[in-house]
């Protein structure tokens, strides 16, 4: 067990602190753009970009761990014999301003990517990463980590935690890379005072109250262990997906990806790793034409079933960290909070 | 485009895109929205989760027509019938804005005499639908004070095009459902930049900003920013040319980024017209169809490649970034035209940046008169009319007066459709995008594996019931024929079309449908009748 | 990797759609969440909107038919050659046997400079696009 340390550090240090940690790794961090979205960016100067610890950022880490298009190996065909030259090797990387669902995610990423053979692209990108995350205190509109369990504070799982508490925050390491940064950089911080970790406590106290959006996930997950979800409501969410992918995109769980050959010449080429999503008809199309599922009545019935009965029963959690996300996006305004009314409000037959 | 122009003085949509969702009452007319314009169709959906009533007319049960509190599947080609039946509904139910209409608009009292003398039970008949429900619509229509008209090309690809644009407005004049936030007629356009290409006027009869060619100021200001002036007489339409023949008036083409032989009606005409030319050169980013014509092919730029402005379909004006150099030697179709225009001693073609062109475009065409690079840059852009650097642009059309001062009744009148189904020809085809998945003449969407993958193939819709008649099984491949050619196409069974009706998309050179489709032109707008075509199916045997 | 803003390339809609450019490639497209369209969302078409950026099948040199085939040229030959063949068009049959149709799917200012081309420099109207298609 190591010692998982926990310490203050003013709001003046971060700064400086992480301007330290960028001496040995990229920096990654929410900037909010001249357009007003904010991304996970790439910090060249700290002095030059704010960043911004205020907005949600508009996309997870999944872009970067698993990019919506990767290039796994650059192949070659000489006399019909494929060589496969590996793509360059990845840097360290510091995800800096995290939030807790999107860390649970990572967490729920690695488990994936691990399993039945570790996934040696993923784990390049993932192995190279450290991540500091920043607890919520005030849930955006359309989370609901709480009822996911995955927000607004974490337990564990991240490198670093960060609570803001007004002029300083409250960090706790949570992995032996964190408890590196606390031990190496020290001065920057000063030692926790029992006044601290009641603010700490009262501010999870109040943030846990903020939430605006009433999700009912527990009680949705029990409904779909003990019965099965009427037709009637697959068919009604089916009717209005019109397979634009983009909640399985903006998702920091959904991992389904395909993986295409794209030709650069005629003796050279890209093997390329895509995003994918098991809403499109197509993704389960068999040779032949035949289709095991009809888009007309399960086009969301994987989906959602993976998030909140599957993984419940194989990892003892759902995957839906309640981001929010594709909340609002779909064009039918079918997304996952829709599902969970229908089925708890649903009788029971 | 013409229809709305002469009904409202201009013929773009009236209201924004976001408007919609607060609409009370949204009529959809001829659009299969949910596949072409995806976010407007979220919009018209979110309007509907919050009580709007949809009403949709189309022959075929799209995906919104499912979400309809009424669906009208007329019969194809009967749109004006149906419309002036519901006007005449409204005025026997005494629902029309009469105060809109005495302050607004011009010539009623001939429109509503027009209306009297209809027998409703005969249009009813020749629609398809019956005249209780034409009556409900009507009433929901009319009664509420934010009622929206969407249309799209099921609208105007008909030979009778002009006036079903002109009998939507006249519905909407009528109601007074024009002027405002949430109420107005939108013509939805189906490719990223319709809208501004007709602006600039890449059309044969105006000038930028759809000034008139004739107007001699107009031309004294065109003559001094270019040195010479415009031609007087209006030029030949985009059919017209490609319909032009073997020996015909064009000799000689320019195309840039178009691909006319698979989007044209009666593609044999056009690759013969295409052919025979003496010089042919197209500007485009695959080797399309017509490219293969062509004498010269210039590699230009893909929208990634190069900055500029487009227009979207609610006259919104937005700035492109570059976001990569142009790849291999390609290079952006402004600088291959500034290139061409210096050789060919055409006056100022000597841009230095696409902020340069717009100056000169913002100079000469009043309603682009406050685009500016620094105003569109780091903004989502401005609607059109912005007639100065401090006017904010324009969200909503025809506030307080028309563009052409008072709004015109024009009396139409129904007209069948060019051909009509007989005992050779008993299938009605109609034709337009297919999927949700592709664009057009699908060249750059069939270059993404996924879009591919999603809908690798063209298919034909054709209910069970003609089906079962003609012995035709899912996925079997048949014949389509027209008096003007054949193809081969596999069927798709769905309760999309009614018997009778069969659909499919022009997407696919595999599936070249225009050598069915039948050239007849709108008189006006010199749209072609896409809509409706006489076929003969025929299930071809497997050898 | 950079994030460039742009309008998406596809339907009427316009939505705004960042680009995500790694090492000179185009790499994936995000949609803006506060763009007044986009909202957050893409259609299935433009989320795979940078997929046929770096087509194989893209088109990277000037072509001149040579003998009917289709060959390789340099910029100037090509154009130069168009520049001969529309003149000489428009000499033998007049300005108005020459067409141009400009295009919808590019820019304001591409279609300005092609009418331009067509109006100041060749004296013809005949100029169209696809509106209608």
């Amino acid at each position: 067990m190591i010692d998982l340390k926990e310490l203050i550090l003013a709001k003046d240090n971060l700064i400086p602190l992480l301007r330290k940690l960028k001496k040995e790794a990229r920096l990654i961090a929410p900037v909010k753009n001249g357009y007003g979205d904010t991304f996970f960016t790439e910090i060249s100067d700290l002095d030059t970009t704010v960043i911004d610890l205020d907005s949600q950022p508009q996309s997870s880490l999944k872009p970067f761990l698993l990019p919506q298009q990767e290039t796994l190996a650059q192949y070659t065909i000489d006399k019909e014999e494929y060589t496969f030259t590996p793509p360059e090797k990845e840097q360290a990387t510091i995800y800096f301003g995290v939030r807790s669902c999107d860390l649970t995610a990572v967490l729920y990423t690695d488990l994936i990517f691990s399993k039945p053979t570790r996934d040696s692209s993923y784990y390049a990108r993932r192995n190279q990463s450290l991540i500091i995350t920043l607890g919520c205190n005030n849930p955006f509109p359309n989370c609901f980590c709480e009822a996911t369990e995955s927000g607004p504070y974490l337990e564990y799982g991240y490198d670093l935690q960060l609570i803001d508490l007004g002029d300083c925050y409250f960090v706790s390491a949570g992995r032996r890379k964190g408890a590196d940064i606390l031990e190496r950089w020290g001065y920057f911080f000063r030692e926790v005072g029992e006044k601290d970790r009641k603010i700490r406590y009262q501010l999870f106290l109040e943030s846990r109250g903020k939430f605006t959006r009433n999700v009912q996930v527990a009680h949705a997950c029990r409904r779909l262990q003990q019965h099965p979800v009427p037709e009637t409501i697959w068919e009604a969410l089916s009717r209005r997906c019109y397979d634009c992918g983009g909640c399985a995109y903006v998702c920091p769980t959904c991992t389904c990806f395909s993986v295409d050959d794209m030709p650069l010449n005629k003796t050279q080429g890209l093997r390329l790793r895509s995003w994918d999503a098991c809403t499109s008809s197509g993704f389960t199309r068999m040779a032949g034409g035949h289709n095991p599922v009809d888009r007309r009545q399960h086009a969301l019935k994987r989906r959602f079933l993976h998030k909140l009965k599957d993984d419940l029963t194989l990892h003892g959690k759902v995957s839906c960290t309640g981001c929010g996300r594709c909340v609002d996006i779909c064009f039918g305004g079918v997304d996952i909070t829709t599902f969970i009314h229908l089925i708890t409000a649903a009788e029971v037959p | 485009m013409v229809g709305l122009a002469t009904s409202f003085g201009s013929g773009a949509m009236t209201n924004s895109i976001g408007e919609l969702e607060g609409a009370e009452v949204l009529l959809v007319t001829g659009s299969n929205t949910t596949e072409t314009h995806p976010q407007i169709a979220r919009n018209i959906l979110k309007g509907v989760d919050r009580g709007a009533k949809l009403i949709v007319i189309d022959p075929r049960k799209t995906d919104l027509a499912r979400e309809a509190h009424i669906h009208l599947a007329l019969r194809p080609g009967t749109d004006i019938a149906l419309i002036n039946a519901m006007m005449r509904i409204i005025l026997d139910e005494d629902l029309a804005d009469d105060l809109f209409i005495s302050m607004r608009t011009e010539n009623f009292t001939s429109m509503r005499d027009y209306l009297h003398r209809l027998d409703l039970d005969e249009i009813a008949a020749v629609t398809g639908i019956d005249l209780h429900t034409i009556r409900e619509a009507a009433c929901i229509y009319a009664r509420s004070c934010k009622s929206v008209i969407c249309y799209c090309l099921g609208v105007t690809q008909h030979t009778c095009g002009t006036n079903n644009v002109q009998a939507v407005a006249n519905l909407a004049m009528l109601t007074g459902n024009v002027e405002k936030e949430h109420g107005g007629v939108d013509p939805l356009r189906g490719q990223n930049n319709v809208q501004g290409a007709c602006d600039m006027a890449a059309l044969p009869a105006v000038l930028p900003g759809y000034q008139a060619l004739t107007s001699p100021e107009v031309r004294e200001r065109f003559r001094a920013a270019w040195s010479v002036a415009p031609p007087k007489t209006p030029g030949l339409s985009l059919t017209e040319m490609t319909h032009s023949g073997r020996d015909g008036a064009i000799r000689a083409m320019f195309i840039m980024g178009e691909n006319p032989v698979l989007s044209d009606p009666h593609l044999k005409r056009v690759q013969d017209t295409l052919q025979h030319l003496d010089f042919l050169a197209v500007s485009d980013i695959f080797l399309t169809e017509t490219a293969r014509l062509a004498h010269v092919v210039f590699p230009a730029a893909s929208f990634a490649e190069k900055g500029g402005t487009i227009t979207n379909s609610e006259r919104r004006v937005q700035l492109c970034h570059k976001a990569i150099a142009p790849i291999g030697n390609c290079r952006s179709d402004s600088r291959i035209i500034m290139e061409l225009g210096k050789r060919l001693g055409c006056p100022g073609m000597d841009f230095e940046s696409d902020a340069e062109i717009m100056e000169e475009i913002s100079l000469l065409t009043p309603i682009y008169g406050g685009m500016h690079y620094d105003r569109l840059e780091g903004s989502w852009g401005l609607q059109w009319p912005c007639w100065n650097r401090d006017h904010p642009g324009t969200t909503f059309l025809h506030k307080y007066y028309f563009a052409r001062g008072k709004g015109q009744f024009t009396i139409t009148e129904h007209q069948e459709p060019k051909e009509h189904v007989d005992k050779k020809y008993p299938f009605t085809l109609v034709t337009g995008r297919g999927s949700y998945h592709h664009y057009h003449t699908a060249t750059m969407t069939r270059q993404s594996r996924r879009l591919v993958r999603e809908y690798p193939e063209a298919l034909l819709e054709i209910n069970q019931a003609d089906c079962d008649k003609l012995g035709l099984r899912e996925g079997e491949l048949v014949e389509l024929s027209s008096r003007r050619g054949k193809v081969r196409v596999k069927a798709h069974i769905t309760d999309r079309v009614q018997p009778g009706t069969v659909f499919t998309s022009f997407h696919f050179w595999e599936v070249p449908i225009n050598r069915l489709t039948i050239d007849a032109l709108d008189p006006k707008s010199k749209c072609p009748e896409f809509k409706v075509c006489s076929v003969n199916l025929r299930k071809v045997k497997n050898d | 990797m950079q994030d460039v803003m742009t309008i998406c390339n596809y339907c009427g809609c316009g939505c705004g759609v960042y680009l995500r450019v790694k090492q000179g490639r185009v790499v994936g497209s995000y949609p803006s969440k506060n763009h007044p369209i986009s909202q957050g969302n893409l259609c299935s078409k433009g989320w795979h909107l940078h997929e046929f950026i770096h087509s194989q099948k893209r088109l990277t040199e000037p072509l001149i038919r040579r003998d009917g085939k289709l060959c390789p040229a340099s910029w100037d030959e090509a154009l130069d050659y168009t520049a001969k063949g529309l003149r000489r068009t428009q000499e033998q049959h007049g300005s108005d046997a020459i067409g141009f149709l400009a295009s919808a799917k590019c820019s304001n200012e591409e279609n300005y400079l092609l009418q331009k081309l067509a109006r100041a420099g060749l004296q013809t109207n005949n100029i169209d696009h696809c509106a209608r298609l």
